[in-house]
């Protein structure tokens, strides 16, 4: 992962290399497959976030271009839809509720981390999804040092935790 | 760090796989034993799966973004010609 301090100039960069590279070709793809300029832009951006997880923050190592390995997840993500969308049919009438509610509730905690607790959001973002090395973490984030920025990623966990016990109560009640 | 940091430590060390054969056994005595224990990693798991949906969430915000620059900005005019006459 790169050490630049501004990681979020870094990613736009690189993601707009790798659409300038790969965009067109998986576009073509889509298109002579039948799909509309929205479907080619889903796609892609669904094998961007793909592509991030698991090479640029993920353990993958690639031999091939990076342009092939794109192009070939959003082949593979076009052909999923395809298929998801003819087997969609007989499942109408499925009950979802539950899982309904369940996105209802996690949505309603995930608004309220956002707002009252980005700073910490974004700190647990860089350690846990973005998978910065510590030091990187603390340059980025201006602590003294690693473990300084180490002791505040558990503050900040707790602290989610602390809203993740009592926005699922409140709900709980909420519903009865 | 304080204690219940380090509650927390362990709970992320105990998840991860990191404890050591004795400590793990202990620590799923616990989470039989004590309720508040069991409650806290229950709480815990769905706090890193949050994280995942808000790194998930802002990184597609990025890249909208930039989809937004490439097919807005003269710039990159002639990219976007490209992609566009594929579906004209």
């Amino acid at each position: 992962m790169a050490t630049t301090l501004n990681i979020q100039a870094w990613r736009e960069e690189l993601f707009i290399t790798l659409y300038k590279k790969t965009f067109p070709a998986s576009a073509r793809y889509i298109c002579k497959m039948g799909g509309t300029f929205d479907d080619a832009k889903d796609i892609f951006q669904d094998a961007l976030v793909i592509y991030y997880e698991k090479v640029i923050a993920g353990p993958a190592q690639i031999n091939n271009s990076d342009t092939a390995y794109l192009l070939g997840i959003a082949r593979h993500l076009w052909l999923k839809r395809l298929k998801h969308n003819d087997l969609k049919r007989p499942l109408d009438n499925y009950d979802f509720e539950d899982e309904h509610e369940q996105a209802a509730s996690a949505n309603a905690i995930m608004a309220y981390l956002e707002t009252a607790g980005q700073r910490c959001m974004e700190l647990l973002r860089a350690f846990y999804y973005d998978k910065l090395a510590v030091k990187d973490i603390a340059a980025l984030f201006g602590y003294a040092g690693e473990r300084s920025a180490t002791v505040q990623k558990y503050k900040c966990l707790e602290k989610v935790r602390v809203t993740v016990k009592q926005k699922a109560l409140t709900y709980e009640d909420f519903l009865e | 760090m304080r204690t219940s940091l380090n509650n927390i430590k362990r709970i992320e060390d105990y998840m991860a796989g990191r404890l050591l054969p004795g400590d793990k056994l202990l620590f799923d005595a616990d989470r039989i034993l004590n309720a508040e224990t069991e409650h806290n990693v229950l709480a815990q798991r769905h706090t890193y799966t949050l994280i995942e949906k808000y790194g998930r969430k802002k990184l597609k915000a990025e890249i909208e973004a930039v989809h937004q620059q490439l097919f807005t900005n003269k710039k990159y005019r002639n990219f976007a010609q490209r992609v566009l006459r594929l579906f004209s």
